[in-house]
């Protein structure tokens, strides 16, 4: 708890899709770990600028009969990590199908990182990073490939969204108190992840 | 509350006039008519490994869990041998201990003590590290007859063909056996041992003279139900339980002695076209989404036990998981089910051999038994989840009203704490949906499990809903005050990986006899519930 209250802003964040990344929340990263049930709940800390962001990690079970339950848990979130094994094309089909559920459910200017995870190094690709990359482009999220094996890979990816969100917010509570001018690195923001009114609506809590 | 003693006798027993074995029977066979086949040939998809001679070479000196297990039941178990499941992060809570070292005997065999002090030497062998805790608590261990002839695969009892035929068997066979035995541990070492060993002595008298009336009690021509019932709600020898699990599972073996081998006989058969059937086409003919969910689902189910590694082991699961689910349309295959088996299967296999399940090796089990043991869990657990059902169809209704009206009844029952839950935004969904789903199997071991299933099942089919309801209830209100010290992340944490990695019967006996409490308190006083 006493970590708890040290921080400088608290972002609730959603994992979803193809979700071996539970290990990582779970801090587990032996191969086999047992299934999601329902959500499960993690947190991660670091340090951007000099400020302490930290995440509330909400972690999703894949499967479908879990839908109810789990998408209560879009709201109030700022970041989405949508998970999709790049050795299982089936897994990426299946990122269009999230991507509506978190426009159905989830806050609209959510920032959302397309994440492709290698879960299993026996298994080859099977979507191009390419196509991957396009497609995040053009629905605006941002993009990042892992690899479940390696944690720090794994690290990278919440470092990465985390940041996302930290120059968002940051930025816009700057709009907000019309001074742009001290804005540490707005340039840097992923900017299209926000595909909406992207001026409102600072959601750091 | 806690002052009320555990209840003598289960309140439910008068229930028992509802469990008309024939009636089950009819339905069972109603229900799988469409999918009646005679034939018995072998299962399609079977992989199984020709039953071969069970090494008898004894271990001498590499680590052996079972060892180290009957190890741990006459000493307190070291906590450096328990690591939390989930080492959460460092999120400035801390995990203490409650529990008092686990030094009542956690089981009621009569042979484990002599067994388990005979292999105290091993406790230098103990390598449990990288296990999953589950895996560190043994099912209950029954030690070999004579000598110990210690084998990587286990020990295959000799008489497994009479056991497949009839579960009395193996209750016949042991109740001689153990009889005139009264082994005793080594003198002990210490004044505090000898005490403890007195103890164990005066408990073992206890559960003595209950073993001779469960035996009793399985023995008889026609086994009475509501008797059974009210001994299985205390718990049930380990040796025992096989047998005791098929009767109470609303007869699945049937009550009257003659009816047994004929009635397993059959639903065996039938089990096997229903597996030949689901399989009959390759691959392609199967649901693909209902068969990638239990592929993935299967290896991940108890992982780093030796048991659920096995080849053999796993495909019986995928089996029964696929059987279940295609004849199941509206609910399919939910994650957490697979969980639901491992305690059916591990007890079912503990009737065939006298080593410890969880480090068996199930390839070396005559296909007949294992055959057996994976037709015996489906049934089981198609019976288990016939009450349930509504937890798993879509939006999972039954586990939103239980989950509502656990919170509805831990306000009652600790107001403070559902206070200070709500101050902090905790919803009960976030912790409580889990503890529906997987009926606490990830909150408690496996053995903790099977000991909780005793008593579900002498209450009755509904158990697993509604008594289950009080147990959450009673296992919330367990960690009141530490959680009412604790921020929203710490509850959440918390709760998520609960220390109750040494939990043993003595612990899980409280939290049953608090549920009962509770039941009987509210369970008939519906309207207290705000009904919504």
């Amino acid at each position: 708890m006493t970590e708890g209250s040290n921080y400088d802003y608290l972002f609730k964040v959603v994992l979803i899709g193809d979700s071996v990344l539970s290990r990582f929340t779970r801090n587990e990263f032996n191969l086999e770990s047992k299934s999601t049930i329902g959500v499960e709940f993690a947190t991660r800390s670091i340090d951007v600028d000099g400020k302490t962001v930290k995440a509330q990690i909400w972690d999703t079970a894949g499967q479908e009969r879990y839908r109810a339950i789990t998408s209560a848990y879009y709201r109030g979130a700022v970041g989405a990590l949508l998970v999709y094994d790049i050795a299982k094309h089936a897994t990426y089909v299946n990122v269009t199908r999230w991507l509506k559920e978190l426009r159905d459910h989830a806050d609209s200017n959510i920032v959302i990182m397309l994440v492709g995870n290698k879960s299993d190094l026996k298994h080859l690709r099977a979507v191009p990073t390419d196509e991957a990359k396009s497609f995040s482009t053009e629905n605006g999220l941002s993009f990042i490939e892992t690899s479940a094996l390696d944690a720090s890979n794994v690290e990278g990816a919440f470092q990465t969204i985390l940041t996302d969100i930290y120059r968002i917010v940051s930025s816009k509570s700057l709009e907000q108190s019309n001074n742009p001018i001290d804005a540490p690195g707005p340039s840097i923001s992923v900017g299209p992840s926000v595909d909406n009114n992207a001026a409102q609506g600072s959601k750091c809590c | 509350m806690s002052a009320r003693p555990p209840p003598a006798r289960p309140h439910t027993a008068i229930h028992a006039s509802t469990y008309n074995s024939r009636a089950d029977w009819a339905e069972d066979d109603a229900w799988d008519s469409a999918s009646d086949n005679e034939d018995d040939a072998p299962k399609a998809s079977s992989s199984r490994v020709p039953p071969r001679q069970v090494p008898l070479r004894p271990k001498i000196s590499s680590s052996s869990s079972t060892l180290a297990f009957s190890y741990t039941h006459v000493s307190a178990p070291n906590p450096s041998s328990y690591p939390p499941r989930d080492i959460p992060p460092k999120n400035g809570w801390t995990i203490v201990k409650t529990g008092p070292p686990v030094d009542t005997p956690i089981d009621d065999d009569p042979e484990r003590g002599g067994d388990a002090d005979a292999d105290a030497d091993v406790e230098g062998d103990m390598i449990l590290g990288d296990l999953e805790p589950d895996a560190m608590e043994t099912m209950d261990i029954i030690p070999p007859l004579h000598s110990k002839p210690k084998t990587d695969q286990g020990i295959v009892r000799d008489d497994v063909d009479a056991i497949v035929d009839d579960p009395l068997a193996a209750v016949k066979h042991r109740a001689r056996r153990t009889e005139p035995e009264p082994r005793r541990p080594s003198p002990p070492a210490s004044p505090e041992s000898a005490e403890r060993s007195e103890k164990l002595m005066r408990e073992r008298s206890i559960r003595t003279n209950r073993r001779h009336k469960f035996v009793e009690c399985l023995s008889s021509q026609d086994v009475n139900i509501a008797e059974l019932r009210k001994l299985a709600w205390a718990g049930i020898p380990a040796d025992l339980r096989p047998m005791a699990w098929q009767l109470l599972l609303q007869g699945y073996l049937p009550l009257p002695t003659p009816l047994r081998t004929s009635t397993l006989a059959r639903k065996r058969g039938e089990y096997l076209s229903l597996v030949e059937l689901a399989f009959a086409r390759d691959r392609e003919g199967l649901d693909q989404q209902i068969w990638h969910q239990i592929e993935i689902d299967v290896p991940r189910t108890r992982p780093g036990v030796r048991l659920w590694m096995h080849g053999a082991t796993q495909r019986a699961l995928e089996r029964i998981l696929y059987v279940w689910a295609i004849r199941h349309p509206a609910s399919g295959y939910v994650q957490g089910i697979n969980d639901l088996v491992t305690p059916f299967f591990q007890v079912f296999l503990s009737a065939y051999i006298d080593s410890d399940p969880e480090a068996f090796d199930p390839g070396t089990l005559p296909a007949r038994a294992l055959d057996a043991v994976e037709a015996d869990s489906f049934w089981c657990l198609s019976r288990l989840l016939d009450g349930i059902q509504d937890n798993y169809i879509f939006a999972q209704p039954g586990i939103q009203r239980s989950v509502r009206r656990m919170a509805e009844l831990v306000a009652r029952i600790d107001a403070p704490l559902s206070a200070h839950l709500d101050t902090q935004n905790v919803e009960f969904m976030q912790f409580a949906f889990r503890w529906m789903n997987c009926l606490l199997m990830r909150e408690i071991s496996v053995r903790n499990t099977i000991r909780m299933w005793d008593t579900y099942l002498a209450e009755g089919p509904d158990a697993f809903s509604q008594f289950h309801l009080y147990v959450c209830s009673a296992f919330l209100v367990k960690w009141s005050d530490k959680l009412r010290q604790m921020d929203f992340q710490g509850i959440i944490m918390f709760l998520q990986s609960l220390p109750t990695q040494d939990w043993g019967d003595h612990e899980i006996e409280m939290l049953l006899s608090e549920a009962f409490v509770l039941n009987s308190i509210w369970h008939n006083a519906q309207s207290h519930f705000s009904a919504k």
